[in-house]
């Protein structure tokens, strides 16, 4: 393979894995705080490819307005949901919490699916790029809009961290998801450090849309590949592991990209999942686990 | 008077009280312990003062104020902290980290803060030794130290603690109980809840005795040394 | 005590006779109605209602989450069909083919999720449903994938005519097969194999620990209410005639239409689903014309019955039957 070839597709396939690795952060953030295996991820990343769209398209804001807007948008749903549906279910499982709030995220899914195309019909909305024009090193294309996504992706990722890692909100969370009893006899609310981490999941899932609303454009079903692809790069990353869900999302980007260039579209899919059924059975806790840990 | 409870009625279902018309009253300054068999009601109390479990009927005073029902920021905002059993440091968090969380109500004073980590580590000096450290790593003893310093850092005035020396080793036990008193000695009013019988009673300023929900006797030490024994007899 | 189902209720006369009136009716409404609506009607709410029984055989009765279930009516369906189109293969075999198909397709996914627990068994459902459901779309060659798979209809037997030209024949075949297998399953459940399942979807552990082989359990569990639904599946494949491999035949929004059904009527009631087969799917029906609107309303419904009536149907049962 020509070697400006291969790296197009390289930088194709990470910024594929980016969005991937948002999603799958997210789904795992969710996971990992509050145990909820949210399977509506996909229709929070379809509202904010909408949301971009709405923002700058109809209204014309430049792109990083739309972006926030994502953000932000999807983080007050989120929060509203957690503090809607989820909060009371919580209140009222017993032990089955696990699999019926995961049964509430399906119930959620096919509501805003077809909420989306009730409200907005079938029809695709894109825009062609976020920047135009591209530059050329040595034979090499290098598509500035790919770039951008890329950066973007990552200082998400890279604020998320500092979040989570250095601000009180964010180690009050990491508390409540490592002890909760004890964090609330220190005072901290944990049913509210409950919704902004959900909020966190969703604005993540947002961004991921709004980001790669290029290369997916918006419409009902927007979500679905992206949510089947999320669960692989978490399990293969491990239910819960951040650090782990960034590795396992530039990984199947890539893995996708490469795929897609050798064998016709619809194989990536099947390989990908496939792989990730490999991954439940031998290595059910994820390939980044330590050895010999169970789910 | 630091804590008064007052003819306590409470339990987890309505229809079944554990607790009947229960009364403690804890003296500034002094560690009182509450014992009793198992299922006499001592957790149960606990969690009613502390607000998991909403009395039916009853009181509590917190140097006069009512803190029945308050939230735990609340409680801690009156100066009421809260031990509770077993494990309970933040194992992926630093030592540090898990200090600073412990003064959560007063995060936005960060002076306040400074200086409470600053009482905290002169204190505890094996913490400071250990700030850096992933708290999970710690061992078993080091971590109910550093519950209990977490627990310093807003200054409160009252600590209630309950089983403090539930999965530790003999010789640990003695060592928290050791640092259980010197937090009395430093002023702070002590409410202990504790299996290990005659460890309570020897570090006690005033027993009180529940059994089956009710309360049994009470007194101050004095009244116990020696009679321990057939005290507890009596639960048999 | 909920939680293990209703004491071993016997079978005494007054049972009897409730389940005599409700196969009576069964039999006899759209003989009467003699309308050809009403009995699509009433073949979708009985396919409905068998597949949400096959549903809560796993998971009301052994605690097996499977997400993939729409991927084994596929298997059914699709098993059929394509033995009908390149081997000649007469439907009525078909019927048994999709069955074993779909029983081949659970056996192998209850083997592969044996080591797994609760969300992840789910997750490992799912992913294999859509495999399956993927590579029939990716080899239109054999499969004619999103193009459309044309479907015969069965041949006629007996002096019945199944040309769907009128569809009683259709449902009443299908309602001898729900009776078949709704009796197989009940029989199951209230023997020693169902105890298992119940002792197996209380305690995993626990139960291993007596000695009883969950594994074994599970299989069976797994295989049975596969192989069932394939064969229901089978007939949706002549039933309906077309078949394509797109997400809302065959994919989740499938799967959460049965689930649906499954939690109205009751998790552990087998009945409950058949019930609530007829509820949701004669609502739906009604509403025909709202399209994607109905997937709103079973989601709805959905979370609604999930946080505010988990037992489903059968805490009202008590008031009324």
């Amino acid at each position: 393979m020509e070697f400006s070839i291969f790296v197009q597709l390289l930088v194709l396939g990470l910024v594929r894995g980016s969005m991937y690795a948002l999603m799958g952060v997210g789904l795992s953030l969710i996971f990992g705080i509050m145990g909820i295996v949210n399977f509506a991820h996909g229709e929070l990343f379809m509202m904010g490819c909408y949301l971009m769209y709405f923002v700058t398209r109809m209204v014309g804001l430049p792109f990083p307005v739309g972006i926030i807007a994502s953000g932000a948008g999807l983080l007050i749903v989120g929060i509203i949901l957690e503090k809607g549906l989820i909060s009371p279910l919580r209140r009222k499982a017993g032990r089955e919490w696990l699999m019926d709030s995961f049964v509430l995220t399906i119930g959620l899914m096919v509501i805003f699916q077809n909420l989306a195309l009730i409200t907005f019909g079938a029809i695709q909305r894109g825009i062609p790029n976020l920047v135009t024009g591209q530059m050329v090193i040595r034979e090499v294309v290098f598509i500035y809009d790919h770039l951008v996504i890329l950066s973007l992706a990552l200082l998400t990722v890279g604020l998320l961290w500092y979040f989570i890692k250095y601000t009180s909100m964010g180690k009050a969370i990491r508390a409540t998801s490592q002890h909760s009893e004890g964090a609330q006899t220190l005072g901290i609310d944990v049913s509210t450090m409950y919704a902004i981490a959900f909020g966190i999941g969703a604005a993540l899932a947002g961004i991921s849309g709004a980001l790669l609303i290029t290369l997916f454009p918006a419409n009902p079903n927007a979500g679905m590949g992206p949510v089947l692809k999320s669960f692989v790069v978490v399990i293969v990353g491990g239910l819960g592991n951040v650090k782990g869900a960034v590795a396992a999302g530039i990984m199947v980007g890539l893995l996708e990209a490469f795929a897609m260039f050798f064998l016709a579209g619809g194989w990536q899919n099947v390989i990908v999942t496939s792989i990730v059924i490999a991954v439940l059975v031998f290595k059910p806790a994820g390939l980044f686990a330590p050895a010999g840990e169970r789910p | 008077m630091s804590l008064e409870i007052k003819s306590i009625t409470s339990g987890y279902v309505k229809e079944v009280p554990v607790l009947r018309d229960v009364s403690v009253v804890a003296r500034e300054g002094a560690l009182t312990a509450i014992i009793g068999p198992n299922g006499a009601g001592k957790s149960t109390l606990l969690k009613t003062i502390y607000g998991y479990l909403r009395p039916s009927e009853g009181d509590i005073y917190h140097h006069g104020e009512s803190i029945k029902g308050l939230k735990p920021d609340e409680m801690l905002g009156q100066g009421i902290a809260h031990l509770i059993q077993g494990h309970s440091v933040f194992p992926a968090m630093t030592v540090e980290e898990n200090l600073e969380l412990g003064g959560w109500i007063i995060k936005h004073d960060r002076e306040a803060l400074e200086m409470a980590l600053a009482e905290v580590y002169e204190r505890y000096p094996i913490l400071k030794e250990r700030r850096r450290m992933v708290a999970g790593a710690l061992s078993g003893g080091e971590q109910r130290t550093l519950e209990i310093a977490r627990l310093t850092m807003t200054q409160p005035r009252t600590i209630l603690i309950d089983e403090p020396s539930v999965g530790l080793m003999p010789k640990l036990v003695d060592r928290i109980y050791e640092e259980i008193v010197n937090l009395k000695e430093k002023g702070f009013t002590i409410v202990i809840v504790d299996q290990k019988v005659h460890k309570a009673v020897d570090v006690a300023d005033y027993i009180y005795v529940l059994r089956l929900g009710l309360n049994s006797h009470h007194g101050p030490r004095e009244k116990f040394v020696g009679t321990i024994e057939d005290v507890i007899r009596e639960w048999i | 005590m909920s939680l293990l189902g209703s004491p071993q209720k016997g079978m005494n006369a007054f049972r009897y006779l409730k389940v005599a009136i409700v196969v009576a009716f069964l039999i006899g409404a759209p003989l009467y109605w003699r309308d050809r609506y009403i009995t699509t009607v009433f073949i979708s709410a009985l396919m409905f209602g068998i597949w949400g029984v096959m549903y809560d055989l796993q998971i009301g009765y052994a605690g097996l989450y499977n997400f993939g279930f729409a991927g084994f009516i596929c298997a059914g369906a699709y098993g059929s069909a394509l033995a009908a189109l390149h081997y000649e293969v007469s439907p009525w075999y078909g019927l048994l083919i999709g069955g074993v198909a779909s029983g081949v397709l659970g056996f192998f996914t209850g083997l592969v999720t044996l080591r797994l627990r609760g969300i992840y068994v789910g997750l490992a459902t799912w992913f294999i449903a859509e495999v399956l459901r993927l590579t029939i779309s990716n080899t239109p060659g054999y499969t004619r994938g999103m193009l459309g798979l044309a479907v015969k209809p069965l041949p006629d037997v007996l002096g019945l005519d199944f040309s769907r030209a009128v569809l009683l024949p259709y449902y009443y075949l299908l309602l001898l097969l729900v009776i078949i297998i709704f009796t197989a399953a009940s029989l199951m459940v209230h023997s020693k194999i169902g105890l298992s399942f119940k002792a197996i979807r209380e305690d995993q552990l626990a139960t291993e620990t007596l000695g009883l082989s969950a594994t074994k359990y599970k299989l069976i569990n797994f295989t049975t209410a596969c192989f069932f639904t394939g064969l229901i599946g089978a007939f949706y494949a002549h039933y309906i005639g077309i078949l394509t491999p797109d997400a809302t035949e065959f994919g989740v929004p499938r799967t959460v239409e049965i689930l649906t059904v499954a939690y109205v009527g009751g998790r552990g009631t087998l009945w409950g689903s058949i019930l609530a087969g007829f509820l949701l799917i004669g609502f739906q029906e009604y509403f025909r014309e709202l399209g994607a609107w109905r997937l709103v309303m079973f989601g709805a419904l959905l979370i609604t019955v999930m946080i505010y009536a988990p037992k489903g149907l059968s805490t009202v049962k008590k008031y009324i039957w």
